[in-house]
């Protein structure tokens, strides 16, 4: 899985490219929390080259999601394809995610 | 050779011994059971041997013990000339005993009494006769005793008494029981082998079964690598079964775990600690030891702490920044009233964040607690130093223009009347600065515009070799005006992407506008479309002066143009290529680029292309 990471501005942009699943899941997770770790949580996932995420994957999401919560934050997904989307919402857990169409209007939501 | 471990051993053996499975125990365990009849059959005959040889010691003293009395009772019936009685006992102890032969005689051929009366050729018996010693008795042959005792009739002469009998009657016996146990020896291995022929089936698959199970302990989970072939028995179609239904239940287990965690994640705690966790800004109470009472979620995530390793804490030891310190000791220790805020600039993993530290007394009876509110504002002091910059470049960049307008402006009203050559020339550089303003503004207004978030972008059918096309004819002329060679290299077949069509030409239009404009005369200019790992790649390589390597990642910010003098003597923005990347980057794609100094660069747009299409 290649995982790809943009500035913008003060926010990390992190770009995962590849279905998220069980054998990408641990890769995934490092380079999520590292990011979150330097930049105290100032992270958008870009989710637009992610094709569909299994359980696995939905359980890393949902473990950092936790984690931010824990810290009065959320964690901020954006560009979703309909499939993830549809997984989010089936498992009724897209709540727990802050869900942006583009990367712009995640990137702002922090200010 | 070195040291062998019991386990290297054991290892071995179950390499080479076992490793041919199944069939193989099943060969071994036939060819040990034909072992083990042998050796059953093997000693049988050894038994039935000496049983034998017993055998036939017995008979031979029982054969001599009879001769010796019968040879005394005959003596004395000779003597007595009880020729009849003699005959008759002859007669019956030779069938008793089951004689070949059992008679009396004086001399050879002189037979007085025999098993058989017929063979009897003296019939009295002589006063006297001349005894004649009898041939040496001929060797006792195998399975066969000869006996013969001389009898001495006292006044008339020597008799003899002559036996042979059979000493192995009970060969028959012996070779019948030898059959017997051959043929219930080669029995068992017919029913072992019948038995192996028809389990053979069940053997291979249980064998393959093993191998599967051997594979599942090595690690391999996937039913599909697990299942084996169904035409191998019940027990393969058995174990088919079990491995989908163990799918089926990871599956279910995966989809329960998911809801449960869901579930867990959707209960929502209550009380003040929840809703001072559901907060952004770090929350800390300090006591007035120093020591923390109280931290939030989000505090453990400012200082970079475990949350169990904050409650009780010494607050010094967590925060390194002596200004806060000095605020909190102030507050706690010194009973200070003064509310303090800090701000201290935090190096994390990826550039500079800023957090501020609000430090408030919380007073309770005559204990002084602080208060210490911890946000991140980096966004904020971002924004406020891009929109610095941002005011300060705008002021220049447009007032350069506004002053060339004024001042050609009045030249023009001064001038106009006696020159109007020159009134000519003013109105042509006003006319210029005024384009050039239109220019920066347009560009601004796109940037703001991304940089706001407000711009929209439409999902157009973007035909990348009609737009290629039209920036061929675009820069055509300007490409021959300066003798710059602009080539464009083009796959057969491109592509239709989902974008918004005029702002991926806007900054294509940017690319390459700039190669042109940073290529001297007599260069090249070349554009290249792909298609890789399911982007299409539009790379822009132009014979320019470069780029230095400490400005390369700076050129995309706003307003940022390179210090090289060239630079400078050429018109330009400092917005395009920043307005470039973030087009880009709104349709989910980057520009990057590569380059060296005095030699050229390449500016690489990649854009997603549609995964049918990719």
């Amino acid at each position: 899985m290649k995982i790809g990471q943009q500035q913008h501005g003060a926010v990390m942009l992190l770009k995962p490219e590849g279905p998220l699943t069980e054998p990408e899941v641990r890769e995934f997770s490092t380079a999520l929390r590292e990011l979150l770790l330097g930049s105290m949580g100032r992270v958008v996932v870009e989710m637009s080259a992610v094709p569909f995420v299994d359980s696995a994957g939905l359980e890393a999401l949902l473990d950092v999601s936790d984690e931010q919560s824990a810290g009065g934050r959320s964690l901020k997904l954006c560009g979703i394809n309909k499939t993830v989307r549809q997984v989010l919402e089936l498992t009724e857990v897209d709540a727990h995610f802050d869900l942006y169409e583009d990367v712009n209007s995640a990137v702002r939501s922090f200010s | 050779m070195a040291h062998l471990s019991w386990k290297q051993i054991r290892a071995w053996m179950r390499c080479h011994l076992f490793a041919r499975g199944e069939r193989g125990i099943a060969t071994i365990g036939i060819a040990a059971a034909a072992i083990l009849l042998a050796g059953v059959g093997a000693s049988g005959w050894w038994m039935l041997s000496c049983a034998n040889n017993a055998g036939i010691e017995s008979r031979a003293e029982e054969l001599q013990t009879t001769g010796v009395m019968l040879a005394r009772s005959a003596e004395v019936m000779l003597s007595n000339n009880e020729l009849t009685a003699l005959r008759q006992l002859i007669s019956e102890t030779g069938k008793k005993l089951r004689l070949t032969e059992c008679r009396i005689v004086l001399k050879p051929q002189q037979i007085i009494a025999d098993i058989d009366p017929t063979r009897i050729n003296e019939v009295h018996l002589p006063a006297t006769w001349i005894s004649e010693p009898l041939a040496a008795s001929p060797a006792t042959g195998s399975g066969n005793i000869i006996l013969r005792y001389p009898l001495n009739v006292e006044g008339r002469g020597r008799a003899y008494l002559q036996m042979a009998g059979s000493t192995s009657n009970s060969l028959i016996a012996w070779w019948a029981a030898q059959s017997g146990v051959a043929l219930i020896g080669a029995a068992g291995l017919g029913v072992l082998l019948l038995v192996y022929r028809r389990n053979r089936e069940h053997l291979v698959g249980m064998e393959v079964i093993h191998n599967a199970l051997q594979s599942y302990g090595a690690g391999e989970s996937s039913p599909e690598a697990l299942g084996v072939d169904p035409r191998l028995g019940s027990r393969a179609e058995a174990w088919n079964r079990m491995l989908a239904e163990l799918a089926d239940l990871r599956q279910r287990v995966s989809v329960a775990r998911a809801n449960i965690s869901g579930g867990a994640r959707r209960s929502t705690a209550t009380g003040l600690e929840s809703a001072c966790d559901a907060m952004s800004h770090g929350l800390i109470l300090v006591d007035e030891t120093m020591r923390v009472r109280f931290a939030n979620g989000a505090a453990s995530v400012f200082l970079n702490t475990r949350r169990e390793d904050l409650a009780g804490a010494d607050i010094s030891n967590l925060i390194a920044d002596e200004k806060i310190r000095a605020a909190i000791r102030a507050i706690t220790v010194e009973k200070s009233r003064r509310p303090v805020t800090v701000e201290m600039e935090h190096q994390g993993g990826s550039g500079i964040g800023v957090l501020r530290f609000s430090i408030r007394p919380a007073r309770k009876g005559d204990s002084s607690a602080a208060t210490i509110v911890i946000e991140d504002v980096t966004q904020q002091r971002m924004a406020e130093r891009a929109r610095h910059s941002f005011i300060t470049q705008v002021t220049h960049e447009l007032r350069t223009p506004l002053t060339n307008i004024r001042l050609y402006t009045e030249t023009a009203i001064d001038e106009g009347e006696s020159n109007p050559a020159s009134r000519a020339n003013c109105l042509n550089i006003i006319n210029q600065e005024s384009r050039r303003l239109e220019r920066i503004v347009g560009d601004m207004l796109s940037v703001a515009e991304v940089e706001a978030g407000s711009c929209t972008i439409r999902k157009d059918d973007v035909h990348i070799d009609v737009l290629c096309e039209e920036l061929r004819s675009d820069y055509m002329a300007q490409a021959a005006e300066k003798q710059i060679k602009l080539e464009f290299a083009l796959p057969p077949k491109m592509p239709v992407v989902k974008a918004d069509r005029d702002k991926i030409a806007v900054a294509l239009h940017n690319l390459l506008g700039n190669a042109l404009k940073y290529t001297s005369n007599g260069g090249k200019v070349t554009v290249t479309v792909d298609m890789r790992d399911g982007n299409l790649v539009i790379e822009v390589t132009d014979t320019g002066i470069g780029i230095r390597p400490d400005e390369i990642e700076r050129i995309f910010e706003k307003f940022v143009r390179s210090r090289d003098p060239r630079v400078g003597k050429i018109v330009g923005t400092g917005l395009g290529l920043t307005l470039a990347r973030e087009v880009m980057r709104l349709h989910g794609g980057d520009v990057v680029v590569q380059s060296e100094l005095d030699r050229g660069s390449t500016f690489t747009a990649s854009l997603p292309l549609p995964s049918e299409a990719a």
